[in-house]
């Protein structure tokens, strides 16, 4: 029991800036679960390695990997300093699962969907984000017969300008309005197609 | 049909000389492809050709059909051999049978001639759950570490029968009052589990550059013997510590690890490069394919005379 409590404070100290604080501030009182005298002694002596602060860069990097890599134009859409702020208190209110890039990225996204039902507000967020979610839902890996068919996104401003001003790294700027849907589909070798539509009906 | 490996009496079971290998890596495709001399055996993470759902969920791996289909291709070409990132052999909260019986799975249509996985824990409890910091962690090297890891082991060799290998970990914070030196342990845990050494030469070239260590030290009270596979690789320095990125050529501290101990290591399988894809582009197609005829110069070199010729 105690090893896999110990194990539990150093990943713990890895991946909870706050509970990694709360140890250097108080000490032992502030540990979970029973743990031995040397084991206390090693929590102890490894909150104040900067080792641990490297180990924790490398997990940052492990999970931003995975953002970066998945959702350019959300990424782009944020910008750095939103985006390091929504990722944080993701992480606090998210840890890590899993090594695989798409369902970290589709929760990253369900969680900002969740902050803009709560009040965010962020032009476009909504519109962007629910298509690379789309995206993503299309490439995740299923048993076969839960492959969806397709996706379908709905637009109010024009997706095409919309998507080339983030993929050329510009803020969007005086995009026109259009209402219109995406409806993404996978083909026989998995490959995810796109296609533009003015309908809005959901029987498209 | 897979490509021929030839097995040798006298090297832990099964475990034939490859010679040089390569980390499979997508974006290194297009080098594999056209490189082919250039490297004998290919050396691929099995966790990136499927997905995992998660403990208990059923089926739990869903493999990717074209990643199937690319490495059935290049099998029949080379050798290749297993490297996992999934099993997290350390975690004390469970032992991921379903992970073994994946590796099994695959042992069954590839037939590779050893697999290995690394020496540490990277999923914990957590709360309710359990966390995957995607950094190796370090197990305290005293007896309770043997203790859970010696019975995983031997009930991996039991189900695989091929050597199973564990890799000596890079980590960046040490425990004090260990009851073992880290060479003791990993000679311990062979001895008494079956298991054999994935010896990763940049792992302990960057331990000994970021604790002010010895290599030669834990080299000298290692068990040679036990080494059936080598990894060298490339990192760089940053935030203070030297790291096991994967993001180049080797420096030369880690090729004279290779030149003291190719000539130590009697049941060697192969020596891997390893390098991340995203870096190929930065590393380019000559200075990779030198990394590679460097390591099989030596590699010939230090053959044993009876394999020369």
């Amino acid at each position: 029991m105690t090893q896999r409590a110990f194990q539990a404070a150093v990943a713990r100290l890895v991946v909870d800036p706050a509970f990694r604080d709360r140890v250097r501030a108080i000490g032992a009182a502030a540990l979970e679960g029973e743990l031995t005298s040397i084991e206390q002694q090693r929590v102890m002596s490894i909150v104040g390695e900067k080792g641990l602060d490297a180990t924790r860069t490398l997990h940052k990097s492990f999970r931003l990997t995975k953002l970066y890599s998945t959702l350019p134009l959300t990424r782009q859409l944020l910008g750095p300093n939103r985006l390091a702020k929504e990722i944080g208190s993701f992480w606090e209110a998210t840890p890590s699962d899993s090594h695989y890039f798409l369902d970290e990225s589709i929760a990253f996204c369900d969680f900002l969907r969740k902050r803009l039902r709560s009040g965010l507000r962020i032009k476009h967020l909504e519109e962007i984000v629910t298509y690379e979610r789309a995206n993503l839902n299309l490439r995740r890996a299923r048993i076969e017969p839960e492959v969806p068919k397709r996706e379908i996104v709905r637009f109010r401003y024009d997706p095409i300008i919309l998507f080339e001003q983030l993929v050329k790294g510009k803020h969007p700027r005086a995009v026109p309005e259009r209402t219109c849907t995406m409806i993404g589909r996978v083909n026989k070798e998995g490959e995810v197609h796109w296609r533009l539509s003015e309908k809005v009906s959901d029987k498209l | 049909m897979s490509a021929q490996v030839v097995i040798e009496g006298n090297q832990p079971p099964f475990a034939p000389r490859l010679g040089v290998g390569l980390l499979y890596q997508e974006e290194l495709r297009p080098f594999i492809e056209c490189q082919k001399s250039s490297f004998d055996f290919l050396e691929v993470i099995p966790d990136l050709f499927w997905t995992d759902l998660g403990p208990n969920q059923s089926p739990r791996y869903i493999e990717n059909r074209q990643a199937m289909e690319i490495l059935r291709q290049l099998q029949a070409d080379v050798p290749i051999v297993l490297h996992s990132i999934g099993l997290s052999i350390g975690s004390a909260h469970r032992f991921d049978r379903e992970h073994v019986s994946q590796i099994a799975r695959w042992y069954e249509r590839m037939k590779f001639p050893w697999h290995s996985d690394h020496l540490a824990f990277i999923v914990a409890a957590h709360g309710a759950g359990e966390v995957n910091v995607g950094v190796t962690l370090p197990l305290p090297y005293d007896e309770e570490s043997l203790d859970l890891l010696v019975p995983r082991v031997s009930e991996i060799g039991s189900r695989i029968p091929r050597p199973f290998l564990l890799e000596n970990n890079v980590y960046f914070f040490k425990y004090p009052d260990q009851e073992l030196t880290e060479a003791a342990f990993l000679n311990q845990l062979c001895e008494r589990s079956g298991c054999y050494l994935l010896l990763d030469l940049h792992n302990l070239y960057t331990n000994s550059r970021n604790h002010a260590a010895d290599s030669y030290v834990f080299l000298n009270e290692l068990n040679l013997s036990n080494v059936v596979e080598i990894h060298i690789a490339g990192g760089l320095q940053h935030d203070g510590f030297y790291q096991d990125a994967h993001s180049g050529i080797s420096p030369d501290g880690v090729w004279e690890l290779l030149e003291w101990v190719l000539p130590r290591c009697p049941n060697l399988g192969g020596v891997v490069f390893e390098l991340l894809g995203s870096w190929y582009v930065d590393v380019g197609e000559d200075r990779l394919i030198a990394q590679l005829s460097r390591i099989k110069e030596m590699w010939l070199r230090h053959q044993p005379a009876s394999q020369q010729g």
